[in-house]
């Protein structure tokens, strides 16, 4: 595994705020988000439904749709760049070219009235005009493992399995030679042999194009035996953040540590699994002081009224949004 | 007390049936927990749905205290239904949205009349306490419960004409990660307490492991192991399930590789064969990473490698 200690920035994210409007109320979908990503690095976002991470990842390329969302405050840095700030002629160049994505249904991402050749080959042209597009798009189906790449092309979306269907999508965000993919859980949908398959070629294409990936999942299983560092995603906010081996052996933030002891282990050594009461709070009716409080087994009096800052200890290279979270033992 | 006995379930045409279950055989006691794990498409959902005749069943025995139900009808059929419940996947597209909660407890104790009316609001407030929900929700409807209460509805309801057998089809995986473990230990909690039979489906060989003291581990419409949980995990002895087990993403697996450096995982070549071809030989030959020339010609039969561990393997001695 390569370790990107000491490679530039690619991707900083300071404070990020995004609000879906619609009902009485605007919904504070993100609310303080601050991570970074280093040039070939792998980070995972992790997280239940509704805690914001599939809205962090498309506001990398400023991809939520505005109304109803609403970017309401903090920064996205690409490369430097602003790209909350950059105009759309800027922003077309950023999206496909250095940042593309896959999704958990490959199968609704294609488009089930033309062939997988037409979408793979629009691509290309789209953003490569000078290559050979036909040439480039065989080459890209080998890469991705496809058998009988020319056949392939010809077919239609529905006649691959999901498995096929989800090594197209990569084939098509990597056809650019992105600085950044962002896989909103790829593997969620295939199968767990299938699964395998795809994590070994993302992590393949990753080493040899010297891609950042940005790793959406709520399966810690899957950060453990990928990611380099790990942000966990609670209610909107950023709750913790280290490095993957360092947070999954020494949880600090209550959150962490609860839905590290609610997965069952594959060795069995777990006993009796302690469960997280409650519910996922709905992002539009969110509890007062940390939004954890209600299910947290070391809640305080103050966890109630008042919602602790994010810290980050740059030493440690570990953050938590805890005021306990030095205190918690390891 | 149950006991299946060569099943098969075949769709389409005669001459060419698509064999979704093709021949599965197992026993299930009373207060024991099976699970039946694999892919999408081994058929694990078709047997558990055949075993209430949800599916139309082509051949084979599905024995319930000696009473042979594939041949049962009308009254016989319904008393049958009172005794095996399901709990599915989905747990808002199983319940009705037009149904109070009280109502629909009360119809389900009532059909399989148990109670008498007059007991029936008492015997439907004790249904929710037993799955952990406040007896006062009767008066809501689904819409109102969250995915992981409404889960514990589904449970109620099964759990309403008293069964002796409950087969759960991936009950938590429509579920977010925390709540899972709710549903989970509730599920153990009552098969132990109420003495059931569970027969739980699920792709997740670590949720099962959990919940199962024995495990089947199906592919293409045939179990290719069966063994105790601990057995299975401790040594496999078909290389479908050794595949499959190397594959599940796991924290301690995760963070041991990346300690040792070296990742031991099978990835297995293609995709699961349509089940409307016929293989010949050995069903899994074609992805099969220990596959020899035998492999392709003759099929191996399930049998007794150690005691109580089955596998259909020519070669699961040398596992």
């Amino acid at each position: 595994m390569i370790m990107a200690n000491g490679a530039p920035k690619l991707v900083e994210v300071e404070n990020l705020q995004v609000q879906f409007f619609g009902g009485a109320h605007p919904v504070r979908a993100v609310d303080g988000v601050s991570f970074d990503i280093a040039e070939g690095e792998t980070v995972a976002l992790v997280g239940e439904s509704g805690c914001g991470k599939s809205v962090t990842a498309m506001a990398l390329a400023k991809l939520v749709p505005q109304p109803p969302g609403h970017y309401a405050g903090g920064r996205v840095l690409f490369g430097g760049r602003e790209v909350l700030a950059i105009g759309e002629r800027e922003l077309r160049h950023l999206r496909g070219r250095e940042i593309s994505y896959i999704f958990q249904e490959p199968g609704s991402a294609l488009n089930p009235v033309f062939t997988i050749g037409y979408q793979i080959l629009e691509a290309i042209k789209l953003h490569r005009p000078e290559a050979d597009a036909r040439a480039e798009a065989l080459e890209l189906m080998r890469l991705v493992g496809i058998p009988e790449p020319e056949q392939r092309l010809r077919a239609y979306p529905h006649a691959l399995s999901g498995g096929q269907q989800q090594r197209v999508m990569i084939a098509m965000a990597i056809a650019c030679r992105p600085k950044l993919l962002v896989a909103d859980e790829p593997t969620t949908a295939l199968d767990v042999t299938i699964q395998a398959q795809i994590l070994d070629l993302l992590r393949d294409l990753q080493k040899r194009l010297g891609m950042a990936m940005l790793l959406i999942t709520h399966n810690l299983g899957l950060v453990a035996e990928t990611a380099h560092r790990v942000n966990v995603m609670y209610a909107g906010r950023m709750v913790e953040s280290g490095a993957a081996p360092d947070v999954l052996t020494r949880a600090r933030h209550p959150y962490t540590r609860a839905l590290l002891e609610a997965v069952p282990r594959l060795d069995g050594t777990e006993g009796r699994l302690k469960a997280i009461e409650g519910n996922v709070p709905n992002p539009a009716d969110l509890p007062a002081g940390c939004k954890f409080h209600p299910r947290c087994p070391y809640a305080r009096e103050r966890c109630r009224s008042e919602e602790p800052p994010w810290e980050f200890d740059a030493t440690a290279a570990r953050g938590a949004r805890c005021f306990f979270w030095r205190e918690i033992a390891t | 007390m149950l006991e299946v006995q060569d099943l098969r379930v075949y769709y389409g045409k005669a001459r060419q049936p698509v064999r979704a279950v093709n021949g599965v055989s197992f026993s299930l006691p009373r207060g024991e927990s099976l699970g039946l794990v694999g892919e999408s498409g081994c058929g694990k959902s078709t047997l558990g749905r055949a075993l209430l005749r949800l599916e139309p069943i082509h051949s084979g025995r599905v024995l319930l205290d000696g009473v042979d139900m594939v041949r049962l009808r009308g009254a016989q059929l319904k008393a049958f239904r009172g005794r095996a419940q399901m709990i599915f996947q989905d747990p808002y597209g199983s319940l009705n949205p037009r149904h109070s909660i009280g109502g629909m407890l009360r119809e389900a104790v009532a059909v399989h009349g148990r109670t008498t009316r007059a007991n029936r609001d008492g015997r439907v407030a004790e249904l929710l306490r037993a799955v952990g929900l406040d007896p006062a929700y009767t008066r809501r409807y689904p819409h109102e419960f969250s995915g992981g209460q409404r889960q514990r509805l589904g449970l109620a309801r099964s759990l309403a004409v008293e069964p002796q057998l409950i087969i759960a089809d991936e009950p938590v995986s429509a579920l977010d990660v925390s709540v899972q473990v709710q549903i989970l230990n509730l599920l153990k909690d009552l098969q132990q307490q109420l003495n059931l039979a569970l027969l739980f489906i699920a792709h997740d060989l670590a949720v099962v492991r959990y919940v199962c003291s024995r495990i089947l581990v199906m592919y293409l419409g045939k179990v290719v192991e069966s063994a105790p949980a601990p057995a299975l995990f401790a040594h496999t002895r078909h290389p479908y399930s050794e595949a499959l087990l190397s594959a599940v993403p796991d924290v301690a697996k995760g963070l041991a590789a990346r300690a040792g450096g070296a990742q031991q995982r099978i990835v297995l070549r293609g995709d699961m064969p349509s089940p409307m071809h016929t293989i010949p030989g050995c069903p899994f030959h074609p992805r099969c990473h220990r596959a020899r020339p035998r492999c392709q010609t003759e099929v191996p039969a399930l049998r007794e490698i150690a005691p109580g561990h089955c596998s259909a393997c020519h070669f699961a001695e040398e596992m």
